[in-house]
């Protein structure tokens, strides 16, 4: 059975990805049907019973030790954000007034 | 003296060590190549002569690496430089802080002399993707020089640098080593740190070397790697040590996977690898034919799932906010991998697709394990084809993955490889011979690598620019 993505599928897609799809760009839709597709291939292996591998060394809960190291100035953190203001990074609003 | 770019590591060493050239000769000779072939093969984003020079100008030739140039891909960061990943979103960046990878390069005297060309985000296997061009492969410049790290292996094999540094999340180091004909070792994932490289898929990014001789790497490779307690995934041991050459293969197993010879291979690229196996078995290793490793294909489908998911969550954080530009300046190809991410990582398609991806991981390692209770090593082509030509990556959508078919479950199951040059097509385009073996069995890659470098002459070719 072919895999579809409708056209709500594929902006609700675009819009969790934070993404703009451009109207050339909507055959992307369709190649994200085919991998899709494509993945099907899965479903020959049996996986009842298997534990997911998510970390091939695994490793698990790594923490750093709670001690200050030294960081970012406040100079080096703000110096590559498009605009600043005060010291600050000027972001988009994301509450309403 | 003059084309002191064509050393090697351990020849440039030498020649520092005996006075007979310094330093800053050995960099302006890899700029003047750069610039050289700059329109004609494209390998560079970034240029850092001013910095290189200075630091040869300074450098303790006592080191390690003392005085040697290398090549950086542009997905390493390092404090002050320009780091793109070969997107425009990064256009502007200067990184604010370095990756562990080149930090510790640095200290073992290392001369950075530029950030090399890749597919954008490291999202594919033939540099086209980049937002600044393709690179072209030295040998023939209608054709791929394969990727991500394609602007690394095209440096090498072009002598504009003395070596270089790649990532691999499955195949980016190995396989354009492969077409471009040099040597590509992707270390066990958690080998070298990842602290500082522009995340892709976090669960197999493994950065590397890519040099003209299995030594070089090895060099390299035992300089780099180590604990970092700035990556949680890396492997808690200090770094790893050169084993001795080997004399001959006596005692030795390698596996023969069947399912690493599709139908679909280039004859020549199996004529080459079948050759190569008769040298191992000249050499005295035992040749054990594997005819149940598990198809190839099912690692493509896992490989592609577990990327996309990855790539949509560590693309993420490119909002235009804090550095680089908005996400509208993502190019087609990172777009269509963070949206497939998304959707298989979205309510109601995650156990069916995400987990169930898992669960097929889980099924490749236990295969590995399986086949690796036979052999010491597996051996196959690294690519199945040589060099493509330019535009062939183009509107496929998963070209990558079609193409990374060998080396992708090795890199889902975390295991080290290599690519070594192992002949020539009938158009005079490099094959790759891998070598996979067990988690941390380095030493073994390296052994069976070394002996067989030095029982062929491959590695000392080069392309005529």
């Amino acid at each position: 059975m072919s895999t579809v993505i409708t056209d709500d599928q594929f902006k609700h897609i675009a819009h969790l990805s934070r993404l703009t799809i451009k109207s050339e760009e909507s055959f992307i839709k369709d190649q994200l049907a085919q991998a899709a597709e494509y993945v099907e291939v899965l479903k020959e292996l049996n996986t009842n019973n298997v534990i997911p591998t998510f970390q091939v060394n695994h490793k698990k809960n790594i923490l750093r030790e709670d001690v200050v190291t030294p960081s970012f100035t406040q100079q080096q953190a703000i110096s590559q954000a498009p605009k600043t203001k005060n010291g600050y990074i000027v972001t988009t609003a994301t509450i309403k007034k | 003296m003059s084309d002191l770019n064509k050393l090697t590591i351990k020849e440039a060493l030498t020649g520092l060590k005996a006075k007979k050239f310094t330093a800053k000769d050995l960099v302006v000779d890899c700029l003047s190549q750069i610039k050289k072939n700059a329109a004609k093969l494209n390998t560079f984003v970034t240029i850092c002569e001013k910095e290189a020079i200075a630091a040869a100008e300074t450098s303790d030739l006592s080191l390690p690496l003392g005085g040697i140039p290398f090549a950086v891909k542009d997905n390493f960061l390092m404090e002050g430089i320009r780091t793109t990943a070969s997107s425009k979103v990064l256009d502007d960046y200067i990184a604010q802080y370095s990756s562990t990878f080149t930090s510790r390069l640095q200290a073992a005297g290392a001369i950075i002399i530029g950030k090399t060309n890749m597919d954008a985000w490291a999202h594919g296997s033939s540099t086209e993707t980049s937002d600044y061009g393709p690179t072209k492969n030295p040998w023939n410049v209608d054709h791929l020089p394969g990727g991500s790290s394609g602007g690394s292996a095209a440096a090498v094999i072009a002598n504009e640098c003395i070596a270089a540094v790649g990532s691999e999340t499955a195949g980016s180091i190995r396989q354009p080593a492969s077409w471009c004909g040099v040597v590509g070792f992707k270390p066990t994932y958690g080998r070298c740190s990842r602290y500082g490289t522009v995340a892709m898929k976090s669960s197999t990014d493994s950065p590397g070397p890519i040099t003209k001789t299995v030594d070089d790497a090895a060099l390299v490779l035992s300089l780099v790697s180590g604990h970092d307690p700035h990556d949680a995934t890396s492997i808690n041991e200090s770094a790893w040590q050169v084993p001795p050459v080997l004399k001959d293969l006596k005692k030795i197993k390698i596996g023969l996977p069947l399912a690493y010879f599709p139908k679909e291979i280039q004859p020549d690229v199996q004529k080459a690898i079948l050759k190569s196996t008769e040298i191992f078995k000249k050499l005295g290793a035992e040749i054990i034919e594997l005819p149940d490793v598990l198809d190839p294909k099912y690692s493509i489908a896992v490989y592609t799932i577990l990327q996309r998911s990855e790539v949509s969550s560590n693309l993420n954080r490119f909002d235009g906010i804090r550095f680089g530009f908005d996400r509208s300046f993502f190019a087609q190809e990172a777009k269509r991998r963070i949206m497939l991410g998304t959707y298989s990582l979205s309510a109601g398609y995650y156990d069916a697709y995400y987990t169930k991806a898992q669960k097929v991981r889980t099924l490749i390692c236990q295969d590995f394990d399986h086949q690796f209770s036979k052999v010491d090593a597996i051996i196959g082509p690294t690519s199945p084809c040589t060099a493509l030509k330019l535009g062939a990556s183009e509107g496929q959508a998963m070209f990558g993955e079609l193409q990374d078919i060998l080396l992708e479950p090795s890199s889902i199951a975390g295991l080290p490889g290599i690519s070594i040059p192992c002949g020539f097509d009938s158009n005079k385009l490099p094959i790759g011979l891998q070598i996979i073996c067990p988690q941390k069995r380095e030493d073994i890659v390296y052994q069976l690598a070394k002996i067989f470098e030095s029982n062929t002459d491959y590695h000392l070719k080069r392309p005529q620019l």
